[in-house]
């Protein structure tokens, strides 16, 4: 009898390893525990691009498993449609112009389980209303939370020469609208977590200068400014440091600014290029890139200590990164034309480990950015002469595209 | 002894089949708040500033956004442009050249030299602020490519002040891939966008 308890107990361990390893047995267990949905459109005319959000944000979320038909049905009553029976759940939905009510069911009981209203004020933010309702259910169902689909994606984008706008969005795109335009405005960056105000970079005057803007009652003020280039590469948790990159003598390197006494300290010195600079470890550290090795790549440094080490340990041209916490997503050109288009693909790395993590394998792909909570990188994707905007999602390893027919994207932030 | 064992075997093959739950719905209270159940939710997106910085304020103040898009009639106020076209794919004013770059390189090349040699001696008869601008191809991303074409607006900077210019009268600043002089995907167009153009700022 001991030697089968050892037995069970290698299994045991043998099994448990081989999940935390094995990405194929780990995704078949995930499926096995998401939530199972059929959605019912209850609106008077059937809304296929409202139904596709819905199907989105469920999809992206990781937790649930959407059935691909857009099914009728009536809202005032509570009966499900007998080939739904399988499902774990059925959601309701009637949408009016700006308004949406939704209720959810246990399929296999009828058992109302959620029922609400949704408004906002402007028709053309519904595709929210799709965003709020999901991660209401996402939450009362007990998932780990998604609330990060309700936020803005902020972007700037190329209109013609030495013109761009500032526009926000949806994460799936569905709602645009320009908040900045007229001259040249780059490397939006929300300024804070609530998502109250940017920072932007105005070419207007003889120096590029930065602006912290209230999105909502236009309210602006100049925070700095140099010769040269000044981006915001990043904003600490609590929105009391900025990483800068800036060159004040003709030589970008990054800064960390102090909003309150507006001091600021020059955290890399190197006479080629140091640029996008993104706090790791609590802020106790930072990733950027910089060509010190004759090309563009990734590397780390503490704030205070003078140390640089290499993050990125392949590809030659590594020209732009994001972190969360101590992950670190890049963008390697795999491919070395000077005059065709390029493949770009991401990786994911931490700063604790020289592992790598392709997420993307075709096209070119830019722009990474993490969500608020690290689990979703967002990333645009070129291909041919359409582009998109991407997501994936880095537990589920689910992906997905929506059409972007914008203008040339020059930053984005979410 | 053999009821121990088959106990803690049961349950560590039950821990190892367990990962993240699918919720209990007969055991989770549906309604934990008393909130959610026919309650509604006016979504907090209240309306965002439409602004256009060529007529918004300019300093700290507190002006209001919804311009209204007199936007772009004079994209380059501050640039002396009547030199366009000078000797060929020149984009620079008041007399200077433009330097081509190499791709994804920011030192000046050997077949530029006549143009540096040039502009070093219109440097010194300039009397206003030269605006030195460094412009990419489009293939960079982001921050680097800016970074890109501040140094080669440096480069150029570094070899006119070696010639004695005052370096308080030189202002650099980097356009990366926004100010394309050409828009096609040919070779010969990517090389008219890697450069430095000089300007003098009114």
């Amino acid at each position: 009898m001991k030697y089968l308890l050892i037995l069970l107990l290698s299994i045991n361990f043998l099994t448990s390893n081989l999940w935390g390893i094995d990405a194929k047995i780990r995704i078949e267990k995930d499926v096995e525990h998401r939530g199972r949905i059929a959605l019912v459109d209850c609106s008077s005319s059937k809304n296929t691009k409202f139904f596709k959000i819905l199907q989105a944000d469920l999809k992206i979320s990781g937790h649930f498993l959407a059935n691909k038909n857009q099914y009728k049905g009536d809202f005032s009553n509570d009966y499900i449609l007998p080939n739904l029976k399988s499902q774990d759940y059925v959601l309701k939905y009637k949408l009016n112009r700006s308004k949406l009510s939704v209720k959810l069911f246990q399929a296999s009981t009828n058992k109302q389980i959620f029922k609400k209203d949704y408004n906002i004020p402007q028709s053309n933010k519904v595709p929210f209303l799709a965003h709020k309702s999901i991660s209401d259910i996402n939450k009362l169902l007990g998932y780990p939370d998604i609330s990060w689909i309700n936020r803005y994606v902020v972007y700037a984008v190329y209109t013609r020469a030495k013109h761009s706008e500032i526009r926000l969005a949806d994460y799936t795109f569905n709602y645009t609208k320009t908040i900045v335009k007229g001259g040249l405005n780059l490397f939006p960056k929300w300024a804070d977590k609530n998502q109250k105000s940017i920072y932007y970079t105005s070419y207007r005057e003889l120096r590029p200068t930065l602006y912290k803007l209230n999105i909502y009652n236009g309210s602006k003020r100049k925070i700095a400014s140099s010769e040269g280039m000044m981006v915001c590469s990043d904003v600490s948790k609590n929105g009391s440091k900025l990483l800068l990159t800036m060159a004040p003598n003709g030589q970008p390197d990054i800064y960390e600014f102090k909003v309150g006494s507006r001091s600021k300290r020059k955290i890399t010195n190197f006479n080629g290029i140091d640029v996008n600079g993104k706090y790791i470890n609590n802020e106790s550290g930072i990733v950027f890139i910089s060509n010190r090795l004759g090309y563009p790549n990734v590397f780390k440094k503490s704030i205070s200590g003078s140390g640089v080490s290499q993050v990125a340990h392949h590809g030659r041209n590594n020209s732009a990164c994001d972190a969360h916490g101590s992950n670190i997503v890049y963008v390697a050109r795999e491919s070395n034309s000077a005059f065709r288009q390029n493949k770009f693909n991401l990786y994911l790395t931490s700063s604790r480990s020289s592992s790598r993590r392709a997420l993307t394998t075709t096209g070119a792909n830019q722009f990474p950015r993490f969500n608020t909570d690290g689990s979703v990188v967002l990333f645009i994707k070129q291909r041919a002469n359409s582009s998109s905007i991407g997501y994936t999602n880095l537990n589920s390893r689910q992906s997905l595209l929506f059409p972007f027919n914008g203008r040339k994207v020059q930053s984005i932030d979410w | 002894m053999r009821e121990k064992i088959f106990i803690t075997t049961i349950a560590l093959l039950f821990l190892a089949g367990c990962g993240q739950p699918a919720p209990d719905l007969d055991t989770y209270n549906p309604n934990p708040s008393g909130v959610d159940y026919n309650g509604t939710d006016d979504t907090n997106k209240a309306e965002t500033v439409d602004i256009d910085e060529t007529v918004y304020g300019n300093g700290t103040g507190n002006g209001q956004g919804h311009g209204n898009g007199h936007g772009g009639n004079n994209p380059n106020p501050n640039y002396d442009t009547s030199n366009k076209n000078y000797h060929g794919n020149n984009s620079s004013g008041g007399n200077f050249r433009s330097i081509y770059f190499d791709f994804a390189r920011y030192a000046i090349v050997s077949k530029m030299e006549n143009n540096m040699h040039h502009n070093n001696q219109v440097a010194k008869r300039a009397s206003g602020t030269m605006k030195i601008e460094g412009n990419c191809d489009e293939f960079g991303t982001d921050e680097y490519n800016y970074a890109l074409g501040l140094k080669r607006a440096k480069a150029v900077k570094d070899r006119i002040s070696a010639q004695g210019v005052d370096t308080s009268k030189m202002v650099l600043i980097s356009l990366g891939e926004s100010n394309p002089t050409c828009r096609e995907t040919t070779d010969s167009c990517y090389d008219k966008n890697r450069r430095v153009d000089i300007h003098l700022a009114r």
